[in-house]
């Protein structure tokens, strides 16, 4: 049975194609599920719009870069601080927000006079700032105003401001994904090439696919950096607008997320002959993988061995400690989309825990050839999961744990199942070596708390049963 | 031979990223000149490293021909052209895998 249908799915059965469970001897030129294709109507998916992927995963990290969203004040609200990515900057991209905040009169009469005093009044009130990137949204595209006509007017009238526009309203694609890709073709067509880097170093790459959630960028350039390497661009955690622009004077783009990135990275080297080698950056076994490549492209071995060599040393023990507590332990990862393949063999190498349900809600087809490839056989993989089948997943596999967002998240808590948000971690970095011993401890923290059990028990009356429990599950 | 073929594939696929990129035309680039260069080094010869993409190959099939050697030890003890022979069965397996037979709806889009 390898394509499923579940039961909660009986009236929506194109949701089979979704659905897939691997059997013994199969491979992905037998079944691959039907992914980035539209939601079915009666589903109740959990995906972003397209302009959130622009703004929210991308645009937003970029630390000196005031962000207008021209629409109403939700999509700009909405799309601000549920991502955790700091910044060596006092963290300016978290602390503010911007919106042209337009209102029905816009709707009827156009905004674009609006945009225009809104940016005006930005670049006055942070007078510091020159760089921008103004995003469309459902209601700004629908009536059809032209916000890229407005950035050349006010570049004009503002010289040393540099503006970029996306232009991916939340309806242009069928999730967050389209997001990526429109702000990914965009940048290297319009500003990659436009600003020459300062180089300091023989060895320079782009790094792409990474938006330092919760430190994750202060990881990988720390390790890169002692091999003696310098990272013109780093696509795009913690990164400056002006740097992403330098992106074509790299030697090598080394990709972590091809998902959100891959784009960029592919045009890069098709543009301007730059290779594009992908890694995995979490887990101590993958992140050594990774630097031991980068280290080879250069020449580099002995610097990238001393790197993993010292990171080893200094939390090899504490990661043996929390695996004798995890070994065996049954996972969930039900996030976006990538990271699905790059966890599902970190855990179980680095960790001994098996990943026994994974969802995405806006892999592609090639990320679920990743996933399958590397991911258990008996191991449930889904395509834009609906909260229903969540729970049937939890009933068929009763994890430990699960790694979802915050929505999904609270679903889970309130079936008294341990839960950390894999998207923006609970107390990460979670990327290389110190940051996958920092996921061990959240895993261990989550499983082995009292509070989930405590949580359960109702403490009305002595005998009386938990009000919520697991279909089919009885009473305790 | 076709077990030790299908062992390496096995190994690329829970392993290897480069197999899955996003067009076909870039698999199947990976494809050959990763494995070239793989072969080139477990027959103890230097793979070429004259372009930038020639380095970026060369240091995946570093890695992979390392992997190899420790985890399958029967590479050792084969010859040169035992191990060119089943390198050109792994492409032929990967390339059916990964291009000819993929379900990926997307390999074929002319655009990134």
């Amino acid at each position: 049975m390898p394509m499923n249908l579940f039961k909660c799915d009986a009236t929506i059965p194109e949701r089979e194609k979704h659905c897939y469970i691997k059997a013994p001897g199969e491979d992905t030129t037998q079944f691959l599920p039907a992914s980035n294709v539209n939601t079915i109507p009666g589903t109740l998916s959990e995906r972003g719009c397209s302009y959130c992927g622009a703004k929210l995963v991308i645009g937003g990290v970029l630390k000196d870069t005031i962000q207008m969203i021209h629409g109403p004040v939700g999509c700009a609200y909405d799309t601000w601080h549920t991502k955790r990515y700091p910044s060596d900057n006092g963290h300016f991209q978290l602390k503010y927000v911007w919106s042209t905040g337009i209102r029905e009169k816009h709707v009827v009469f156009g905004a674009e006079k609006l945009l225009k005093k809104v940016v005006h009044e930005a670049f006055d009130q942070m007078p510091e700032i020159k760089r921008m990137i103004i995003y469309t949204t459902c209601t700004t595209a629908l009536i059809g105003d032209d916000p890229k006509a407005v950035a050349e007017q006010v570049m004009q009238e503002r010289p040393g401001t540099d503006i970029f526009v996306v232009e991916c309203p939340g309806f242009a694609g069928v999730s967050q994904s389209k997001g990526h890709h429109v702000l990914n073709i965009g940048w290297i067509n319009q500003k990659v090439g436009t600003l020459e880097p300062e180089i300091k170093s023989k060895y320079t790459v782009n790094f792409i696919g990474d938006y330092n959630i919760q430190g994750d960028t202060f990881m990988v350039e720390k390790y890169l950096k002692r091999m003696g390497i310098q990272i013109l661009a780093h696509f795009t955690g913690n990164a400056t607008y002006d740097e992403l622009r330098t992106m074509h004077r790299a030697q090598l783009s080394v990709v972590n997320c091809a998902r959100s990135a891959g784009y960029i990275a592919n045009e890069l080297k098709k543009q301007y002959g730059i290779p594009r080698l992908d890694i995995d950056s979490w887990g101590f076994n993958y992140m050594a993988e990774g630097l031991r490549k980068v280290g080879a492209f250069f020449g580099l071995e002995k610097e990238a061995e001393a790197v993993i060599a010292e990171e080893t040393a200094l939390w090899k023990p504490e990661l043996d400690w929390y695996k004798e507590r995890l070994k065996g332990k049954k996972m969930c990862i039900w996030t976006g989309g990538p990271r699905l393949w790059h966890w599902t063999r970190a855990v179980e190498d680095d960790l001994g825990v098996e990943v026994v349900a994974m969802s995405s809600k806006f892999g592609h087809q090639e990320d679920f050839e990743k996933v399958i490839a590397r991911g258990r056989v008996g191991t449930v993989y889904i395509d834009d999961a609906n909260e229903l089948e969540f729970f049937e997943v939890i009933d068929m596999m009763k994890p430990d744990i699960i790694f979802t967002g915050p929505r999904v998240g609270e679903l889970v808590k309130k079936l008294h199942i341990p839960y950390i948000n894999g998207h923006a971690y609970h107390n990460g970095p979670y990327m290389g070596f110190e940051g996958f011993v920092n996921m061990a401890r959240d895993m261990y923290n989550a499983i082995y708390s009292p509070l989930w059990k405590l949580a359960g028990e109702d403490i009305r009356g002595a005998a009386k049963p938990a009000v919520i429990r697991l279909e089919g599950e009885e009473a305790v | 031979m076709k077990e030790r073929v299908e062992e390496l594939v096995t190994h690329i696929q829970e392993r290897c990223l480069w197999q899955f990129f996003s067009r076909s035309w870039d698999r199947e680039e990976n494809i050959e000149a990763i494995l070239s260069k793989t072969a080139d080094v477990l027959a103890g010869e230097a793979p070429s490293t004259e372009t930038q993409a020639d380095r970026c190959w060369a240091a995946d099939a570093k890695i992979l021909a390392s992997d190899f050697r420790s985890q399958h030890p029967w590479l050792k003890d084969a010859g040169k052209q035992e191990i060119r022979d089943v390198i050109d069965g792994v492409k032929a397996r990967m390339r059916e895998i990964a291009v000819e037979k993929s379900k990926n709806g997307e390999l074929h889009v002319t655009n990134y």
